[in-house]
């Protein structure tokens, strides 16, 4: 069966985001919210069409005959989203929302707000409200309150109101007339063990709309010359959105089973926290001057790591937790009919080596912007060196958490260098044992000693997937970033080149290693990261002008309102995977900085 | 009211519940760390405010043994037992009342509504602490009882 047999209702890149830092929702062209976990990322889902099919519910705000969709966008600065819709009684505009900063004030933490406005004259839209909570889809008790309908399950409760007051039957279409003197507000507010907080719809509406004045603040003092500083700026908002403020967790997505292939097997769930992003998001953010978000991303880590230290693990829930075991939802039907739709992420459970180098080069960064580490973070930080430099030997399942047998990664094995090597830049200005430098040193002078003779093939000039193998790997662009290899080295040339010419997927595109050489059916998409990371290091390698084009292309790709997913199809440039992705947006921001260094160097 | 064996024992039974906790976070079972959460309340740095927090536990243990002292006093007897019948509502009472009343006063300590402009570093405990790790709620149980253990038997033994 090809992928064109599973062709999906709604391409993935057309759905965007909206969020308040705590869960998310994906909202597709035609005004329907698809998904909403609640009361955070990896709650349940009252909204779960995108998976579930159309029995695990949506909530649809759109017009009633439309012509077309004439514009969306999130309003600049914010993440507030604007839909136009070409209707035949005029232009029909859909403005929505969840509202951040609840603080201080009598709001639910969860609050979705949509107001229908029609300027040309009157147009008819349709509501289409039908919330079902779980695994189970279980339909909510119904009550009507007043001018509110409550849909309560055991421990949930959700309440719509809108304005004009619409009396609203779950699962049933109202229409509604939307005219320039009257637009028609919804607010939906969300209570999981605690009471529901009604809200107006009016009163929400001013809410959300301080909430883009604080957006607007906070993108305000990104550097207005970075290049491309839109997508930078839509980048760091969704990064943003994707952290939970209660803990500073960064969820590496918040959906669970987009495919990597379309009606495939690879489908996995994303929304947890692997320490690995948070040190990248640490970089990207500390690169813009968003100094308290890097310090909350450090302080998820130190606070997420605590009972497995040293040990550094691959994956955490949004409290640190280990995630629950695995599972497949056997009666949801997937998105494009892509089985299974699972529950947790078995990867938690792997050995990856790399992990202790992106967090330790994360807190030598923050070293390097002037932040002294406390005594309690340099302990813990030179706790994961301790680590790496007793197991640097042992094979890991590397940054690709691939789930057949464990490898000597060369990828690996630099990034366990790289941790070594920041760890000892780090000890020069704290407090550190000599005994334990010495050790940390003879191991980094081991592994240089082990990547160039195991790792490099001398005959291609390029550093290879793992010891002994034929084949590269994309992971291995960050190679100009760790100072492992002379600016300016054959061996990074070769690498980029080699690269470059055996995982080229049409450019500017990237399979992150051969296609199909990871045991699992299907052949995946290519790898956004990496295409952002070609830009990185080809602007870390002095060939700025390549860099600048390749960044050019790859912004053409984004989704309509300028979000990514993991990875895209490189026939039919459609996203795949979990979506909007933090890796890429991480990755997009990183290679921005590093052509703006590359610029001002 | 046994005035002297309050200060002292008082003192002896908060060092047994912050050793307790102090050995389960160690032992990799719960990261809740009473000491580091109440010094926070003073400073960012965790190293001194574990410090702080530490002088602020003996001092809040000792103001909740003042209260076990008084319901000794009118029951007539300190026991092993009684101790830790009131060390099993003590825990209750802090897993379900006191942990989550932090979020509403601690400047450090995001609330589970915390959004955009929270700068707080410190999350905050969830039900029954669970944020802490799921055997929380066991270990601080147990630590209040032994806390309570611990003042019966050394204020019966006077």
């Amino acid at each position: 069966m090809s992928p064109d047999d599973h062709l999906p209702r709604i391409p993935i890149e057309d759905y965007a985001l909206l969020g308040d830092t705590r869960s998310a929702a994906l909202v597709d062209p035609h005004g329907s919210v698809d998904w909403l976990c609640v009361p955070r990322f990896d709650g349940r889902p009252v909204f779960g069409r995108l998976v579930g099919g159309p029995t695990a519910g949506s909530f649809g705000l759109g017009p009633a005959r439309p012509i077309g969709l004439a514009s969306r966008r999130y309003r600049p600065e914010t993440v507030t989203l604007e839909t136009t819709w070409n209707t035949e009684g005029g232009r029909l505009t859909l403005t929505e929302g969840m509202v951040g900063e609840v603080s201080g004030r009598l709001l639910p933490s969860t609050m979705l707000v949509r107001r229908l406005t029609a300027e040309d004259g009157p147009v008819e839209a349709v509501i289409t409200f039908d919330p079902r909570l779980g695994e189970e889809r279980q339909h909510p008790r119904i009550e009507h309150r007043d001018r509110v309908l409550v849909c309560c399950w055991p421990t949930t409760a959700i309440a719509l109101r809108t304005t004009p007051a619409l009396q609203v039957q779950p699962g049933q279409s109202h229409t509604v007339t939307v005219s320039p003197d009257r637009p028609f507000t919804s607010v939906l507010t969300v209570a999981d063990r605690e009471p529901l907080t009604y809200v107006d719809p009016d009163a929400a509406w001013d809410v959300l709309q301080r909430d883009e004045l604080r957006w607007r603040a906070w993108c305000r003092d990104i550097d207005r010359t970075i290049p491309q500083r839109d997508a930078v700026v839509r980048s760091l908002l969704t990064l943003r959105l994707l952290t939970y403020s209660p803990s500073g967790a960064p969820v590496a997505a918040p959906t669970t089973s987009l495919p990597e292939v379309l009606g495939g097997t690879r489908n996995w769930d994303y929304r947890y926290a692997w320490p690995r992003d948070a040190s990248i998001g640490i970089a990207a953010f500390l690169g813009v001057g968003k100094e308290d978000e890097a310090r909350a991303f450090l302080s998820w880590l130190l606070s997420a790591t605590r009972l497995d230290r040293p040990r550094l693990p691959v994956l955490l829930t949004l409290h640190g937790k280990h995630p629950a075991p695995e599972r497949e939802l056997n009666s949801w039907p997937g998105y494009a009919d892509s089985v299974p739709v699972r529950q947790g992420n078995g990867a938690a459970d792997q050995h990856q080596l790399d992990g202790y180098g992106w967090v330790l080069d994360a807190a030598w960064l923050l070293t390097r912007a002037g932040h002294r580490l406390y005594a309690e973070t340099w302990r813990t930080m030179a706790g994961f060196a301790d680590t790496v430099a007793a197991r640097w030997r042992q094979p890991d399942a590397g940054i690709w958490e691939v789930r057949s047998d464990t490898t000597h990664h060369v990828h690996s094995k630099l990034m366990a260098w790289l941790a070594l090597d920041r760890a000892l830049s780090i000890a020069e200005h704290h407090r550190t044992a000599a005994r334990r430098t010495r050790r940390w040193t003879a191991a980094r002078a081991q592994l240089r000693e082990e990547i160039t003779s195991c790792g490099f093939d001398a005959e291609r000039g390029t550093y290879m997937r793992s010891y002994g193998a034929s084949d590269v790997d994309a992971a291995l662009l960050i190679l100009p970033q760790l100072g492992f290899e002379a600016h300016g080295s054959p061996r990074v040339e070769g690498t980029i080149d080699a690269i470059v010419h055996d995982l080229d997927a049409g450019s500017p595109l990237l399979y992150r290693y051969p296609p199909g050489h990871d045991g699992l059916p299907g052949r995946e998409g290519a790898f956004l990261p990496c295409s952002f990371w070609l830009v990185q290091a080809l602007a870390g390698s002095g060939r700025t002008a390549e860099a600048r084009s390749l960044f050019g292309e790859l912004i053409a790709l984004a989704g309509p309102v300028g979000l990514y997913a993991e990875e895209m199809d490189p026939l039919t440039h459609h996203h795949l995977g979990n979506y909007p992705q933090a890796l890429t947006h991480a990755a997009l921001v990183q290679a921005a900085l590093a052509l703006r260094d590359a610029d001002d160097s | 009211m046994d005035w002297a064996g309050w200060a002292l024992f008082g003192l002896l039974a908060t060092t047994v519940l912050t050793a307790l906790m102090i050995s389960a976070q160690l032992g990799g079972l719960s990261r809740l760390d009473l000491p580091l959460i109440l010094g926070t309340v003073v400073t960012r740095d965790p190293d001194q405010a574990r410090a702080a927090g530490f002088v602020i536990h003996l001092i809040v243990g000792q103001l909740f043994a003042l209260g076990y002292a008084a319901c000794f006093a009118l029951l007539g007897e300190a026991t092993w037992w009684l101790g830790g019948l009131l060390g099993a509502l003590h825990g209750a009472v802090a897993l379900t009342v006191l942990i989550p009343l932090l979020v509403g006063i601690h400047p450090r300590m995001a609330s589970s509504r915390a959004g955009l402009e929270s700068t707080a570093v410190l999350e905050p405990p969830g039900l029954l602490g669970l944020n802490y790790g799921a055997q929380t709620p066991l270990i601080t149980f147990t630590a209040h009882v032994a806390y309570g253990i611990a003042l019966g038997l050394l204020l019966g033994v006077r």
